[in-house]
């Protein structure tokens, strides 16, 4: 019978590699590693030397490099020469390490971008030792903080920490909502998916201290006793951009084996987002609750400069009075309330997951 | 009954899946289909309840022509169809006793389903499906928690919740040991003598197809190039439906081999 016969034969190939595996190992061929493409990589190099080029013609600079030859002396732009050396060493190592084409060229394009935009804000740290008479008053005042500030001020931290939770809260059920019907898999149709997309785009776009703007200036801030809610608006599109955005990504990669089952068992749309999607994204969407509200937070510290009430406000009129040492007192608080914070959202999601 | 009548399906990228199937399916039927890799045996199953809109021809499940275009439709003849699929595809963070539970979807409400809330009798039926496939005890355990064959045997009382009149199965115990394999395909045969349910299960496993099915389809490049009982379906046959040879690898296991290794598969059930 075949059958029979076929099942002799296989037992007896699975078994070979185990019996005389020891002895022969190093006897088979080694698959030659693939080369990287040397034309590829000539015109990676190209690229550098052009993104050298236009490094020179537009740099600002006026460091010279000199380069003595005897009978003539070449000179070349500093920086640009100095940028175009760490390109050419990067493709050299990326060939010698036989990396793929599409790496070396990240690379590439991580130096020329690295570059790029240094020389743009003309970022350096040479700066900083110039201009220490200044930044050294300061520094001692915030070295050296008013302890007993920290008390008087604890009407502000309570109005920051409402402001968070409210904001996490509603936010967290809104993005929830939002990334439903963001995501293809649990969206009723793709014209929904795209459209409520591009809303969430459209809010993410907008910065936190953007909305918080928009709202002092529709609603009111501190001076009229509005701070707080305009500051609960403004961090709430901001969680509902973040919640929505991450939670939908996590939709799209959910496993579609429940989805489907439950679609085969007659289940609508409601019903199969909540009993297949959420039980699976619910890890990540905690997650990114005790993440959002972190950052909520110190985004009400920076929104305070805007007049939304809370620790932020009691920050700036510090700043505004050149109290340094009340102001390092919130900062250092600051930083042990998100730590907490930091420590309660492990705790909860260890419980959690 | 389910009757094809010259089904197409044409999938969007324009690969025919399904051509000019016509079948017969009776009540309380146990069918087998069998093809190799890619003859078109899920697209075959996933027809019948809309999982894959057929391009053309009369598809009817019962007193129903199934319409693929009306979604409303579609959900109602699928309460009526339970599937079983080789992944088991429980959600596997959700205790076994709400995943039994999605199968009373279509006769929930949506508001309970959003809270959780089920109907006392929901739940009820929900156990006494556990009760058919032996797992009561597991209800309230985290569905992951579970082995293999368990887990189909929840996917199992699923689609019991559903209470069926048609259950397909695509490839039910690929995923499964050859013991379990057997348990599992004992209890679905047992579950379609009792409650005289519709059984359309597609097999890689010929020895599989012929211990537990009353009747054998078999296909090849998206036709039906054999349909009749179990004894017409021999080697020749089925070598006529592959188009080659038979090997090991189309059985599972014999039964003797089962019952050699039965108090061991007890011990890790
Ligand atoms: N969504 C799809 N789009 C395009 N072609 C598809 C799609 N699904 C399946 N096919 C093709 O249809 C043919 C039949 O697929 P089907 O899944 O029905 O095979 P099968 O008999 O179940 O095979 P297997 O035993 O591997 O599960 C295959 O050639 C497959 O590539
Ligand atoms: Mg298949």
């Amino acid at each position: 019978m075949a059958i029979t016969s076929g099942t002799s034969s296989h037992s007896t190939a699975s078994h070979s590699p185990a019996t005389h595996g020891a002895s022969t190992l190093g006897a088979t061929p080694r698959p030659e590693a693939p080369k990287p493409s040397g034309l590829v990589y000539l015109g990676l190099g190209g690229l550098a030397v052009v993104a050298f080029i236009i490094f020179w013609i537009t740099g600002v600079s006026g460091n010279i490099l000199l380069i003595p030859l005897g009978f003539v002396t070449l000179w070349a732009p500093l920086y640009p020469v100095i940028g175009l050396a760490v390109m050419l060493l990067t493709l050299l190592v990326c060939f010698r390490a036989r990396t793929n084409t599409m790496g070396a060229f990240g690379a590439l394009a991580f130096i020329i971008m690295s570059y790029w935009a240094g020389s743009t804000v003309n970022f350096t740290l040479l700066e900083i030792p110039e201009r220490w008479s200044n930044v050294e008053p300061r520094l001692m005042a915030f070295l050296d903080p008013n302890w007993s500030y920290i008390w008087t001020v604890r009407d502000q931290w309570l109005i920051t920490l409402s402001m968070a939770v409210v904001a996490t809260l509603i936010g967290c059920a809104i993005g929830l909502v939002l990334a439903m019907f963001a995501s293809p898999v649990s969206s009723p149709n793709k014209g929904v998916s795209q459209a409520i997309k591009a809303v969430n785009s459209v809010i993410r776009s907008i910065p936190d201290v953007g909305w918080a703007l928009l709202f002092v200036a529709f609603i009111g801030g501190t001076a009229h006793g509005l701070g707080p809610m305009a500051g609960v608006l403004a961090l709430l599109m901001f969680n509902i951009g973040i919640v929505a955005k991450l939670l939908s990504e996590t939709i799209d990669s959910v496993n579609p084996g429940p989805v489907e089952a439950a679609d085969a068992a007659g289940a609508n749309l409601t019903q199969r987002n909540r009993l297949a999607i959420l039980p699976q994204v619910l890890p990540g969407f905690v997650s990114y609750g005790l993440y959002v509200f972190e950052l909520n937070i110190r985004a009400s510290a920076a929104l305070g400069i805007v007049g939304v009430g809370g620790i932020g406000s009691a920050m700036m009129l510090q700043l505004n009075r050149f109290a340094f040492e009340n102001v390092a007192a919130i900062l250092i608080a600051l930083i042990i309330v998100v730590l907490l914070v930091d420590m309660f959202s492990m705790y909860i999601r260890r419980k959690l997951l | 009954m389910i009757t094809f009548e010259n089904i197409d399906v044409v999938y969007p990228n324009g690969f025919k899946g399904l051509s000019n199937v016509n079948l017969q399916i009776n009540k309380g039927e146990f069918v087998a289909i069998v093809g190799l890799s890619g003859a078109g045996k899920s697209t075959l199953i996933r027809t019948i309840n809309g999982l894959v809109p057929f391009t053309s021809g009369t598809l009817t499940v019962g007193d129903d022509v199934v319409d693929p275009r009306s979604k409303a439709k579609l959900r109602r003849l699928r309460s009526r169809v339970g599937m079983i699929f080789q992944s088991f595809n429980l959600v596997t963070r959700i205790s076994v006793l709400n995943n039994v539970l999605v199968g009373r979807s279509a006769e929930t409400p949506t508001w309970r389903s959003l809270l959780g809330w089920y109907r006392a009798e929901d739940k009820e039926l929900a156990f006494q499906s556990l009760e058919r496939v032996g797992i009561v005890d597991k209800a309230y355990m985290r569905a992951s928690s579970l082995s293999g064959g368990q887990q189909q045997r929840v996917a199992i009382a699923r689609v019991l919740a559903q209470d069926p009149e048609v259950i397909l199965a695509d490839e039910p115990v690929a995923s499964l040991d050859p013991p379990t394999a057997h348990k599992v395909m004992r209890d679905l045969r047992r579950i379609q003598q009792e409650l005289g349910i519709t059984t359309i299960v597609n097999m890689h496993h010929l020895d599989l197809a012929r211990s537990y099915a009353d009747r054998i389809i078999g296909m090849r490049a998206g036709e039906v190039v054999f349909d009749g009982p179990v004894e017409e379906a021999t080697d020749a046959i089925i070598e006529e439906v592959y188009q080659r040879s038979l090997t090991a690898e189309d059985i599972v296991a014999s039964d003797s081999a089962t019952q050699g290794t039965v108090t061991s598969a007890a011990a890790q059930d």
